[in-house]
């Protein structure tokens, strides 16, 4: 099948390193202690924080620093054909286990011993990338905690189909079997979090393709900095400071 | 989970008791009420309501099944509801399941009517498509994104919502079908019919707290609930359901007395519903 059409866009009309719309909003769960919700095209989550709080399971706390937890789940009607997939099925458990190690990864969990920090993921619509938005929407509910963060974690995936790298995969794409590259950076430090990919790859389009992802989560970065910033301001203006 | 002091309690109850809540609102007032529809683009129809700290989702989806061997001439309506963990930590894992399971057959008491569909808010008779061979089913999700009380209300709103914004395609059955054979369905890409949701009730939600019932009750004025009644009432003030739910009993006169002030108060929410989804589904065609 024909991914990128000789004009040199893509199915959905996207020159090959262009990315979805991204739209956020910060302060989505009124009773969570920190919230927003995170769309990248026609993928859709929400992420919710609670904590830093007393940790509920005595056996799990640690003195020296937090606990951090994570659960990923999905909508029954997220997905293009309706599914009723009992809670906790090995995809989910993967991705909330990658979704935590990254968020561990930036947060400063030495500031807060003995206590416990649970992020929960809700995919409201799935259309390829939600590790991605998932991170990038936990990113913005954990600064919306106040949660101390060593930077911002965000994420991007790139793809490689008729010879060409593509950003930010969307389903289509993704189920087209090709290598799908979903990297997580922390922007400020430069540094990289999160590596994933499936299929092969020569090394040489290998560096490419993640030199693209990284390229994405840069743009992501620059777009939750902004949210962060009007979200300050109108903080600010309603304290009227 | 709700942690209250001794004086907050007396608080919400006192206030109960002299008609002003800790919101201001009175005994029968509810909270705003926002509606938005086509949120889930891959549904057949989509709503989201919020009413204050409660937010639900509804979707909508329409497949084609097989109708039940001892109802032939009807479609299948099924609701799940599922309690997302962003709503309360406590929903994590299985967590949810209990409250999902309870809000998941409150909803189909109230709004699917018996066991053979009669007196379904649904017509189930109009998703029929060849008799005893084709028909629709239709799958009602609704989840539970952030929860603050009374949101067994919210999902009944949100699913009537999603209902009268569903768009079922429309069906061409192959003429020369013989009687044993499976018929060949068209299921068409550009013709959609509306459902007709003017059948659909709302449910209302008194809870009792001391000596008065309230509705649309916040999650701290639940922890403080003796039992609570919801009772699904249509547009021709007809009851169409009821559940009854806490551990307190009651007596059958309050019980009646209640049915008749849901029925009072069915009147205006339908009102403002109908509103607000007019509005959504405006808004949405811009």
């Amino acid at each position: 099948m024909e991914y990128v059409s000789p004009e040199g866009l893509r199915l959905d009309g996207r020159r090959p390193t262009e990315m979805r719309q991204l739209r956020a909003e910060v302060g989505v769960v009124a009773k969570a202690d920190g919230s927003a919700s995170f769309e990248m095209g026609n993928t859709k989550v929400i992420a919710a924080v609670y904590g830093p709080r007393e940790v509920q399971n005595k056996g799990q706390q640690m003195n020296d620093q937090a606990l951090v937890r994570c659960e990923y789940s999905m909508a029954n009607f997220s997905t293009g054909d309706r599914m009723r997939k009992p809670k906790g099925d090995r995809r989910s458990t993967e991705i909330s286990l990658v979704i935590r190690q990254t968020m561990e990864a930036c947060i400063l969990t030495h500031l807060m011993p003995r206590s416990q920090i649970d992020i929960f993921v809700q995919v409201l619509q799935a259309d390829g990338g939600t590790r991605s938005a998932c991170i990038n929407a936990a990113t913005l509910a954990l600064a919306d905690a106040g949660i101390p963060m060593r930077d911002l974690v965000t994420s991007c995936s790139a793809g490689y189909l008729n010879s060409t790298p593509l950003l930010d995969l969307n389903y289509v794409e993704d189920s087209a079997g090709g290598p799908d590259v979903t990297v997580g950076i922390l922007p400020k430090l430069d540094k990289v979090t999160l590596l994933q990919m499936d299929a092969k790859l020569p090394i040489d389009i290998f560096e490419n393709v993640m030199q693209l992802a990284i390229e994405g989560c840069k743009a992501v970065a620059n777009y939750i900095r902004e949210i962060l910033l009007e979200n300050t301001k109108q903080l600010e203006f309603r304290r009227g400071v | 989970m709700v942690g209250l002091s001794l004086g907050e309690k007396n608080f919400i109850k006192g206030g109960i008791a002299q008609d002003i809540r800790t919101d201001g609102r009175k005994r029968l007032t509810y909270r705003p009420i926002f509606v938005e529809t086509g949120v889930i683009p891959q549904a057949s129809g989509s709503a989201r309501v919020k009413m204050g700290a409660t937010d639900v989702i509804a979707s909508v989806k329409a497949e084609l099944g097989k109708p039940n061997a001892s109802h032939p001439d009807k479609g299948k309506v099924s609701i799940y509801v599922d309690c997302s963990p962003t709503a309360e930590p406590t929903f994590e894992g299985r967590g949810g399941e209990e409250l999902s399971m309870e809000l998941s057959t409150a909803l189909q008491r109230c709004l699917l009517g018996g066991k053979s569909g009669a007196g379904a808010g649904i017509d189930l008779s109009s998703l029929s498509i060849v008799e005893g061979k084709v028909c629709w089913d239709i799958y009602i999700d609704g989840l539970v994104v952030s929860s603050d009380g009374n949101l067994l209300d919210a999902l009944g709103a949100a699913i009537k919502a999603a209902l009268s914004n569903t768009a079922v395609p429309k069906v061409q059955v192959a003429a020369n079908a013989s009687l044993d054979e499976q018929p060949e369905v068209d299921v068409s890409d550009e013709e959609f019919q509306q459902f007709d949701t003017t059948g659909v009730p709302v449910i209302i939600t008194l809870t009792k707290v001391g000596r008065h019932y309230i509705v649309d009750a916040t999650a701290e004025e639940e922890s403080q609930m003796s039992s609570a009644v919801s009772i699904s009432v249509n547009r021709q003030g007809r009851i169409c359901g009821l559940t009854k739910r806490g551990g307190a009993g009651l007596d059958p006169s309050i019980i009646l007395d209640m049915i008749s002030v849901a029925k009072h108060v069915s009147e205006q929410l339908i009102n403002k519903l109908d509103s607000e989804i007019a509005a959504a589904e405006a808004c949405e065609e811009e």
